[in-house]
């Protein structure tokens, strides 16, 4: 009969509660006695209100949110190590997580309580209790932003490190924002778990929500009021965990609208004051919106305004004090394998200022290696190359050998070698602009007001300026492609690096491309460029440079190597690529 | 029944001169909360930390009427016996299974709540005795299956804490029923009291073996509720237990307890809370 009434208060009380909650007063009696003169409605809520608990419950809240924050500090460091290409240090992490993730966490909170002190380590239940909470969450936070970050394609790396940004700053700008996705829902479930675990941590004396229920419950017994209420408590905090998920979910959400006003303020922070989108002639496109007082821009027609900001990008590069007569990027000898596999069996290139070098190939001939190899992007395992005299990361030991050194994404940076890639490898997190300016300012410290300017006449440029608010996903191949020369173009580079540039591209696409490409041609700009187009090679190139086997076959003019090869490899190839309708595209676009 | 106790004081008492160098524990036992620095000079300026579970009726618990206290049979001893001794005191408030640990390792100094001295035990920890220990069984009022005795039990339902002497006690009586021809125990272990308590309401057990003074606490303030339907003692003793070697705060412990004995007051304290008298025993340190 008893049970049956518990059962029938119980259910009531559920399904009551909103209307009691908003009807009645405050009950004044926190610990109704086991004497049932109280209501179970008054009782219930008496004890959702009494402060005994909401203290158990705030305690419970602070071990929480400490240990969560320590945590995830902690397991991001883990993350990383797992990820290092360092087997002692991988191995480390792996163990620490081996050991805390397969252990009670009960043991382990006593074990830091009770068994420290005899090494002299004597913490209170508190900071137990945080530690505890916080080493153990590391372990189980490492695996969440481990798996993130393997979410996060590799190639958004690769660009960022391409741009001369730091690892460290490449994590946080590019990599965590997008693993962020993967890593919330994991890291939501934990809180709410990890509030609902401190419970544990009576065992050493921590006086939160679930103990101090138990201790009411263990003074009356009035089990399902008490515990009723303790479990609304832990309700209440929960939802409020859920929607701290769910607002940080919608901040790093990709079809989040992108055009509300000032879109940098989600990127932690940063945030720059709009302004007017200058009005540049649009190279590509045609068109000519009004142009606005651009102190760079040179008024009177399309060409001249192309120019102008090509003009300025160029002007930008940092002058080495070289004459210009003298080669800026000398390759000798260059050796390159993987594993038992020889990608480049003795490269000698050079490339002089203002030359377009179009390299051609098979593939497998080694064509893309080797132009990573130029930014050290890929080490090489001997020969030497320079870049307006400079060895990029490497250092000549005695004896005359280079060996990589430290502090390579500053030498890269220096070298300001920029680079396109086949598949776009744009910020996929970022819009267009943010794509472009984010180099500029992070890594070469412009002035953000400056770099926005800049930014948005380069996409002007590529005859992107309606959609500098768009992300990467909201283009097509051959916009996102132009982003992606726009972005390589801020950062003013001395040389840029051409992988592929149009092969992932629809035919249609193709040409819109090529366009920009012959433009910067046009203003100067040194470019090396691995590509299929043989039309653009011959219309564009200074130089184009057949590759096979890791090996330069031959190089000279367009009219020698294409018209004219002296090695039946290059004319196989350029027999089997004037049969490809890539190269048709590419005529009707250009 | 008072002269038994003197007895055993003066036993007691003894014993405390043979593993004890300290000139104090000689002195006549009053209370005399000024003369701390004298008397026990390894706890002068030292706090000491109580450490209880407060969801262990009839030892520990909250107070009803302010949360913010703990009372009960062993709270109150061990307020009672360093307010006599003059010496500072806190509770600390935890799980159970953790108090041991924690009076070990020095986090608190000394564990008060419902612990039985085994020898075993006395290795670990130096134990002050001072109250026999016993199986209640709590049945509904009116004790409907007339449950008076351990082989009443044959044929019906009986809960009881795992691991626990009653899980011995009830493997042992499955046996002498079923030799004597009548049906087995049918058991029926929980992990926790409430739980325990929760099959006695719900009418799962017929009866629930646990802790003498709980059962009797909780019959005697549920009487429309619960009864005590017997009782059975084990011969076990349930101590206040220390850090091995803290001898100034096991005497302090031992001497008030003997103070309150001989005042009667333990036995007061025990009626308070519905527990039978009878269970003291003269106050005693065990450190083996």
């Amino acid at each position: 009969m008893l049970q049956k009434n518990y059962l029938a208060s119980l259910l009531t009380m559920v399904l009551a509660f909103p209307l009691v909650f908003t009807t009645s007063t405050q009950a004044d009696n926190l610990a109704p006695g086991d004497k049932g003169e109280t209501h179970w409605a008054r009782e219930f809520l008496s004890y959702v209100t009494s402060g005994f608990l909401w203290e158990g419950a705030l305690i419970a809240v602070e071990i929480t949110a400490i240990a969560m924050a320590a945590g995830l500090a902690l397991g991001l460091g883990l993350a990383l190590m797992r990820l290092s290409s360092f087997r002692v240090v991988r191995a480390s992490a792996w163990f620490y997580i081996w050991i805390m993730r397969g252990t009670p966490q009960l043991l382990q909170l006593v074990f830091i309580f009770d068994a420290l002190p005899f090494i002299g380590l004597k913490f209170s239940s508190f900071t137990t209790a945080v530690i505890g909470f916080a080493l153990n969450q590391a372990a189980f936070s490492a695996e969440i932003i481990r798996g993130g970050i393997l979410s996060v394609n590799k190639n958004q790396a690769v660009a960022a490190t391409s741009l001369g940004m730091s690892p460290f700053l490449t994590l946080r700008r590019i990599v965590l924002p997008q693993a962020m996705r993967a890593i919330l829902p994991g890291i939501g479930n934990d809180t709410i778990s990890m509030l609902k675990l401190t419970s544990i941590a009576s065992i050493i004396f921590v006086n939160e929500l679930t103990f101090r229920a138990q201790q009411i419950v263990g003074q009356n017994f009035r089990f399902f009021v008490v515990f009723a209420a303790a479990g609304l408590i832990y309700l209440l905090l929960t939802s409020v965990i859920s929607l701290i998920q769910a607002w940080a979910e919608a901040r790093f959400d990709l079809e989040r609208d992108r055009t509300a006003p000032d879109p940098l303020r989600r990127m932690f922070g940063f945030s720059l004051k709009r302004t007017e989108t200058p009005g540049v002639t649009a190279l590509v496109t045609g068109k000519a919106p009004p142009r606005s007082s651009t102190p760079l821009a040179i008024a009177g027609g399309k060409d001249a305004s192309s120019r102008g900001t090509l003009a300025e990008v160029l002007g930008r590069a940092p002058s080495d004090g070289a004459r210009s007569s003298e080669p800026l990027i000398v390759c000798r000898n260059v050796h390159k394998q993987y594993g038992a596999q020889k990608v480049l069996c003795g490269i000698d290139l050079t490339v002089k200022r203002g030359e377009v070098v179009v390299l051609l190939g098979p593939s497998g001939s080694g064509k893309s290696t080797f132009l990573r190899t130029i930014n050290h992007l890929d080490t090489i395992d001997w020969g030497e190359i320079t870049v307006a005299g400079q060895h990029i990361g490497y250092q000549r030991i005695p004896g005359g050998q280079l060996k990589p050194t430290g502090g390579l994404a500053q030498a890269r940076a220096a070298a300001r070698i920029s680079m396109v890639f086949q598949h776009f490898n744009l910020f996929n997190h970022m819009t267009a602009l943010e794509n472009v300016i984010e180099a500029p300012i992070r890594v070469f410290k412009m002035d953000p007001v400056e770099a926005r300017q800049l930014g948005l006449r380069l996409l002007d440029e590529v005859g992107l300026q309606n959609h500098v608010n768009h992300l990467p996903h909201r283009l097509s191949g051959g916009q996102q492609q132009r982003v992606a020369i726009a972005r390589a173009l801020a950062i003013s580079p001395r040389v840029m690096l051409f992988d592929e540039p149009t092969s992932a591209l629809d035919p249609e696409l193709v040409g819109e491309v090529l366009a920009v490409m012959r433009k910067l041609a046009d203003a100067g700009m040194t470019m090396v460029v691995v590509t299929h187009e043989i039309r653009f090679a011959r219309e564009v190139a200074d130089r184009v440079v057949f590759m096979d086997g890791g090996l330069v076959v031959e190089a000279g003019t367009p009219a020698e190597v294409l018209d004219n090869p002296q090695h039946e490899r290059t004319r196989r190839f350029l027999r089997i690529m004037e049969c490809e309708p890539v190269a048709a595209a590419e005529s009707s676009a250009a | 029944m008072r002269s038994h106790a003197a007895t055993m004081i003066g036993a007691a008492t003894l014993n405390i001169g043979l593993f004890m160098t300290s000139a104090a524990v000689a002195q006549q036992p009053v209370c005399e909360p000024d003369k701390i620095a004298q008397k026990y000079p390894g706890l002068a300026g030292r706090t000491i930390k109580i450490g209880v579970d407060p969801q262990t009726p009839p030892y520990v618990m909250r107070d009803a009427a302010d949360f913010t206290k703990v009372i009960g049979v062993d709270a109150d001893l061990a307020r009672a016996v360093f307010t006599c001794a003059g010496v500072k005191h806190e509770f600390f408030l935890g799980g159970w299974s953790g108090l041991l640990p924690a009076v070990m390792s020095g986090q608190i100094d000394v564990m008060w709540d419902n612990l039985y001295y085994k020898p075993e035990r006395a290795k670990s920890v130096d134990l002050i005795l001072y109250m026999k220990a016993g199986t209640g069984a709590l049945v509904p009022a009116g004790n409907p299956q007339n449950i008076t005795k351990k082989d009443d039990l044959c044929g019906r339902t009986v809960s009881y804490g795992v691991g626990s002497v009653e899980d011995v006690t009830m493997k042992e009586q499955d046996k002498v029923c079923r030799a004597g021809g009548l049906p087995g125990v049918n058991v029926m272990p929980f992990q926790d009291l409430a739980s325990g308590l929760r099959l006695l309401d719900n009418s799962r057990t017929d009866v629930l073996l646990w802790d003498l003074g709980f059962v009797d606490a909780t019959a005697s303030s549920n009487p429309k509720k619960y009864a005590r339907g017997f009782a059975t003692y084990s011969g076990l003793i349930i101590a206040a237990a220390v850090k091995k070697g803290d001898s100034d705060l096991a005497a302090v412990i031992h001497d008030g307890l003997a103070i309150l004995q001989s005042k009667g007051e333990q036995k007061a304290i025990f009626q308070k809370y519905g527990v039978d008298p009878g269970l003291e025993v003269s106050t005693q340190v065990k450190t083996n």
